[in-house]
């Protein structure tokens, strides 16, 4: 007998190949057949009638190491689909980690991923050092599949204790950090993750900056002796260093056979050449043999901000952004002062910032029902001017009241949409789990089939559902993941492919010690089934299961 | 020198400064500031408005950078 049986299903298989109509049945975790008309029976049917049936979607790059301690779904990513993340990524993960450095750990990912502190400390026990302790930490408690990296800047912390935030590694250190680097290898680590770019809390760089190329060439070394992954964050601010770091990339995967992706790389008018320059380079890496794959986002970029804290976002209004920089106290007496507001609002009106203004949303407030709308439509239904309403809002609610400019990069379908559909682009860079108090992070698997596959048509159906399976668990090199095929992990995700989309960002108080975090939760997703065993459906919500295993051992 | 400079979007959701740079050779670049680093540069230039930065030497940006 079948454990899960599902009929009528339009299969997509996650290899680029045209959809077909069929059932599938799983067994013990296992993908039995695929296709065909099924008569056996089964402990449980699901009729998938107009619906496609696809491989679960993998996430290549986010940061949920501390949440799956105490979040075994990865809320919301299950329910959009996601059936595997890698984690670990931008230098930072938990392990290996002695017990003296956690708090320095801890400091970068907050700094870094705008994660809190309640998020590490307290929210759950910490059981390890080692990557291998970690990993036992995670199996058995997860309802998703984790596919983790080791971070460079704990490995080396591991070995060279504070100097890994002073200097380069001597000889002896970099042989201690491979042999450290093979055991995460062993235990399960799908690679490394290291970064150039990051800095801690005290806005030092973070320890994988202070290493020299023969300490990164020793380590790739490692990488190639298992053919796992280099994940690198560039000095993406610049387009020359990129490229001068794909080159670099490109030459330790010849060099060690070794795949490397790097992240982000996103589309903005400001830096219209950037994109083409380093896909030209890309393209060029690729044809002599090398694997760099960039990982590009299917979200826009939105901007969000305080007054309570300076932004940039007025740097083209010198009044706003200079009064902006003032102490709190002295910022609400002046917002206050009948003159100061006169000047503020008299700079926003010529200047073309009324038209900004007008389109900025109120993210959170005291008053939910403010949430959402824009300061245009609120400020013509008090008489108003949205200038004056941003400044009397922030008043009222002593400065604790956020605003988002929507769409301000990465927005152009028409530059985006063939970016994505590039063979040689990795579509990922969600950074899901972090900078949860900012925006949220899920939902770009909706973004990508309802952006473009249904309104612009960019990618096929079968494209899209590609891209985020088969392709990344080809690059990660998850050989039992990413594709329907007999005898696979029955990793499965079922889904309207005229409705699924991400919805609307939302802020919840769901975080450790009722912390607030921003989500978007899924439409168009029905079910959702990891290793076999159903983990979330539309009917029925999350379930008990906790059927995700470490993805890479 | 430094061109011109633009307030932009950042991957982290953050506004961001895109200084443009203008070669010897005529050639133009690019670089990308985090809020730290651009109040850096302002202040370092001793600007009070984006203008202000027009014309300033491009080496301002390199201590700018390690920010």
């Amino acid at each position: 007998m079948l454990d899960i049986l599902i009929r009528n299903g339009r299969i997509i298989d996650g290899s680029g190949t045209p959809a077909f109509m069929g059932d599938i049945g799983i067994q013990d975790g296992r993908l039995q057949q695929v296709g065909g008309h099924i008569t056996a029976e089964a402990r449980r049917e699901i009729d998938a009638r107009g619906q496609v049936v696809a491989p679960g979607f993998i996430d290549p790059h986010t940061h949920f190491d501390a949440q799956l301690m105490w979040d075994a779904e990865a809320r919301p990513a299950l329910e959009h689909g996601v059936t595997t993340v890698v984690h670990g990524n931008c230098s930072l993960s938990l392990a290996p980690l002695k017990s003296e450095h956690r708090p320095r750990l801890v400091g970068m990912f907050q700094q870094i991923e705008e994660m809190p502190d309640a998020a590490f400390n307290g929210a759950f026990e910490w059981q390890w050092e080692s990557f291998g302790d970690f990993v036992k930490a995670l199996r058995g408690q997860i309802a998703l599949n984790v596919a983790p990296l080791a971070g460079h800047s704990p490995l080396r912390l591991w070995v060279m204790g504070e100097d890994a935030a002073q200097r380069a590694a001597t000889a002896d250190e970099i042989a201690q950090m491979q042999d450290l680097l093979r055991e995460c290898l062993e235990a399960g680590a799908v690679g490394l993750s290291t970064s150039y770019v990051d800095v801690d809390e005290n806005l030092a760089p973070v320890p994988s900056r202070f290493a020299h190329f023969d300490e990164l060439d020793a380590l790739s070394a490692v990488l190639g002796e298992y053919g796992r992954m280099l994940q690198v964050v560039p000095e993406f601010f610049s387009t020359d260093i990129t490229l001068a770091r794909v080159d670099q990339l490109a030459e330790l995967s010849l060099r060690h056979g070794i795949p490397t992706t790097f992240s982000p790389l996103f589309d903005s008018a400001l830096s219209p050449g950037n994109v083409t320059r380093i896909m030209d380079r890309v393209a060029e890496q690729f044809a002599r043999g090398a694997r760099v794959w960039p990982q590009v986002q299917t979200r826009p970029i939105d901007i969000s901000f305080s007054l309570e804290q300076a932004s940039l976002f007025f740097m083209a209004q010198p009044m706003w952004y200079m009064i902006q920089r003032l102490p709190r106290a002295e910022l609400l007496e002046k917002l206050q002062d009948p003159a100061t507001r006169k000047a503020l609002i008299d700079a926003a009106e010529p200047g073309g910032m009324t038209l900004a203004f007008a389109h900025l949303l109120i993210r959170d407030s005291r008053d939910a029902s403010l949430i959402g709308r824009t300061l245009g439509d609120l400020a013509k239904e008090r008489g108003t001017t949205p200038a004056t309403l941003l400044i009397d809002l922030s008043v009222e609610e002593d400065l604790n009241i956020h605003f988002l400019s929507a769409s301000m990069g990465h927005e152009d379908p028409a530059r985006v949409g063939p970016l994505l559909a590039n063979d040689l682009v990795h579509v990922g860079a969600s950074d899901a789990g972090a900078h949860i108090q900012s925006f949220a992070t899920y939902g770009d698997t909706g973004y990508l089939f309802s952006t473009f596959v249904r309104d612009g048509g960019h990618l096929s159906l079968e494209q899209a559902v590609r891209k985020i399976t088969g392709d990344t668990a080809q690059i990660w090199g998850l050989r039992d993941r990413g594709l329907l095929r007999t005898g696979m992990a029955a990793d499965v995700t079922i889904f309207d492919p005229e409705n699924i989309a991400r919805g609307e960002e939302l802020p919840v108080n769901d975080m450790p010690e009722n912390g607030m975090r921003y989500v978007r939760s899924a439409s168009g997703v029905d079910t959702v089934i990891v290793n076999g065993e159903l983990a979330w459906s539309a009917e029925g919500g999350y379930t008990a299961s906790r059927a995700g295993v470490i993805a890479s051992a | 020198m430094i061109a011109d400079a633009t307030v932009g979007p950042g991957h982290d959701g953050e506004a961001v400064l895109v200084v443009r740079v203008r070669h010897e050779n005529g050639a133009h670049d690019s670089v990308t500031l985090s809020a730290p680093a651009a109040r850096k540069l302002m202040d370092d230039c001793d600007a009070k408005d984006l203008e202000d930065l027009a014309g300033q030497p491009w080496q301002r940006l390199l201590s700018v950078l390690e920010t």
